[in-house]
């Protein structure tokens, strides 16, 4: 029942990424501002990283639905989220967002409190609603997007915000009011964990979409499994490990239950072996 | 065998979904812009001496086609661009503008390398239609040098475009020629009619939001006639 030894454990690698992300977010504008550096521009919205162009799949396409007209660099940007969401699944949602980094950062924090650390850090959901609520953000996000006429998620998307902010402070000393959505999705973390990120985030959603049929997933070997349902209580998205609810579209691949379960009947395994299935020698005719 | 025959009914809608989207990509045949409603439902913030960066695409399809990444911002080396918030831009939120007044365009051309989504398209520095300079000709100084016995020049030396979109005449009184004019902002940031005791801070040069595209229409017909 021994924890793994600590550079075993995935959640370490993912805290890592996370915060190797966010500081490239809060951190790109401070290069630009102040050494004039523009190797990399602009935040999860649309990133450039020298000559890659990554634009986001949700308002790349929004921008496309509203300006009907399609732009091939816009196109091609969303190559690279596009496929990484494909083999991948969410992985956007919990190794990269900066609101996934800062809810760790407050769960982080509550589970310093003496005494009910622990409870609070993985504290049961208060709020509980129909999985399904994440399509319907979707849907109603893209028509609300494409009655008005103008795109929406650009300007009130959360992981965005974040960048925008910093770049705001630095650029031009100021604060916009717009800041109250993410201080308002933080927030509804306290209820339950990850309360916009499950039911209400469309990127999210759009994201699960693409990834239903990823590659890597967390399989469950039933034959492990002792029943304890530690993986249940980890689980920041709410949904069940332990009856195999791993490869559902809703799990974001974190890799919380991996490292929880104590028998390792959770394991990231790329479906189908790979892309390409090795044929198995078949032991009667040898 | 159910499984199988799902994954190849996968594999074919796939295909054909990817197929589909490629022609439709890559022969840009989708030219649905005819088809967009000229109507706005909200009035753009866009007014005199508040513009969008250059090479923007015309202002009723640009808060449309902008994914608000703030990319051009960032490699502004002058810091010139700046962001609309929601309380003056409403759906507008997020928008890059160049106030003049407060900082004028230096036509580096940064910017329009940088946008993903083709809202600022690049184009070549004297393309750039920003907008149109436009003199009060009762509040320049130099206009005015019967009364005011000024002789400023100031606009025609500081414009990037000088002796050819603004020019002077034989009493050294400037004057816009519009075909060529960038709306940089540069001559109307750096007017001095401001400090003449008579006008109030007014200054004499206004740079006025245009249709990038009108004015390339305007311009070719010009260069037809001539």
């Amino acid at each position: 029942m021994a924890r793994k030894s600590f550079w075993k454990r995935i959640t370490i690698w993912r805290y890592l990424f996370l915060l190797a992300c966010f500081i490239v977010v809060v951190g790109n504008p401070f290069t630009n501002y102040y050494w004039d550096i523009n190797f990399i521009q602009g935040w999860f919205q649309s990133l450039g990283v020298g000559n890659l162009w990554v634009v986001s799949p949700l308002e790349g396409l929004e921008s496309i639905l509203t300006a009907k007209a399609f732009y091939m660099p816009s196109l091609v940007g969303m190559v690279v989220p596009v496929t990484l969401a494909f083999l991948m699944g969410r992985v956007f949602c919990s190794w990269m967002c900066p609101i996934e980094f800062l809810s760790l950062l407050t769960d982080k924090i509550l589970g310093l409190i003496p005494k009910w650390g622990t409870k609070l850090k993985y504290r049961p959901d208060l709020i509980r609603l129909p999985k399904r609520l994440l399509w319907f953000a979707l849907i109603t996000e893209l028509m609300l997007t494409m009655i008005i006429g103008y795109p929406l998620f650009v300007w009130w998307s959360p992981p965005g915000l974040v960048g925008r902010e910093t770049m705001f402070y630095v650029f031009y000393k100021h604060i916009t009011v717009e800041i109250a959505i993410v201080v308002v999705v933080l927030l509804l973390n306290l209820p339950t964990r990850r309360l916009f990120c499950r039911y209400l985030c469309p990127l999210g959603a759009t994201l699960a979409l693409i990834g239903k049929w990823r590659q890597l997933v967390i399989r469950y070997d039933a034959s492990k499994c002792v029943g304890c349902k530690v993986c249940d209580t980890r689980c920041p998205m709410g949904i069940k490990p332990s009856v195999g609810e791993s490869q559902s579209v809703y799990c974001w691949n974190c890799a919380e239950c991996v490292d929880a379960c104590p028998t390792n009947a959770l394991q990231f395994t790329w479906r189908d072996r790979g892309i390409i299935k090795v044929p198995s020698v078949s032991t009667k005719e040898v | 065998m159910e499984k199988k025959r799902a994954t190849e009914e996968r594999r074919k809608f796939l295909k054909v979904t990817l197929g589909a989207f490629l022609s439709g990509a890559l022969t840009s045949s989708c030219d649905l812009s005819r088809l967009k409603n000229p109507k706005t439902m909200v009035k753009s913030p866009i007014g005199p001496n508040i513009l969008r960066p250059p090479g923007a695409v015309p202002e009723e399809h640009f808060a449309q086609k902008c994914i608000r990444c703030g990319r051009c911002g960032e490699v502004c080396p002058y810091h010139c661009i700046k962001y609309f918030d929601v309380k003056d831009g409403g759906v507008f939120s997020g928008t890059p503008y160049v106030n003049v007044m407060e900082k004028p365009c230096y036509l580096c051309m940064k910017c329009v390398y940088v946008c993903p989504t083709g809202s600022l398209v690049p184009c070549a520095k004297e393309d750039v239609r920003m907008g149109v300079a436009v003199i009060n000709r009762q509040i320049c100084v130099t206009w005015q040098q019967d009364k005011t016995g000024l002789m400023c020049k100031t606009c025609f030396s500081v414009c990037p475009f000088s002796g050819v979109a603004i020019k002077i005449d034989h009493d050294f009184r400037p004057y816009i020629v519009e075909e060529y004019c960038t709306g940089c902002g540069i001559c109307a940031y750096s007017c001095i009619a401001d400090t003449w005791y008579e006008n109030n801070g007014k200054k004499a040069i206004t740079i006025m939001p245009i249709k990038w595209k009108k004015i390339k229409e305007i311009k070719l017909e010009d260069i037809k006639k001539s």
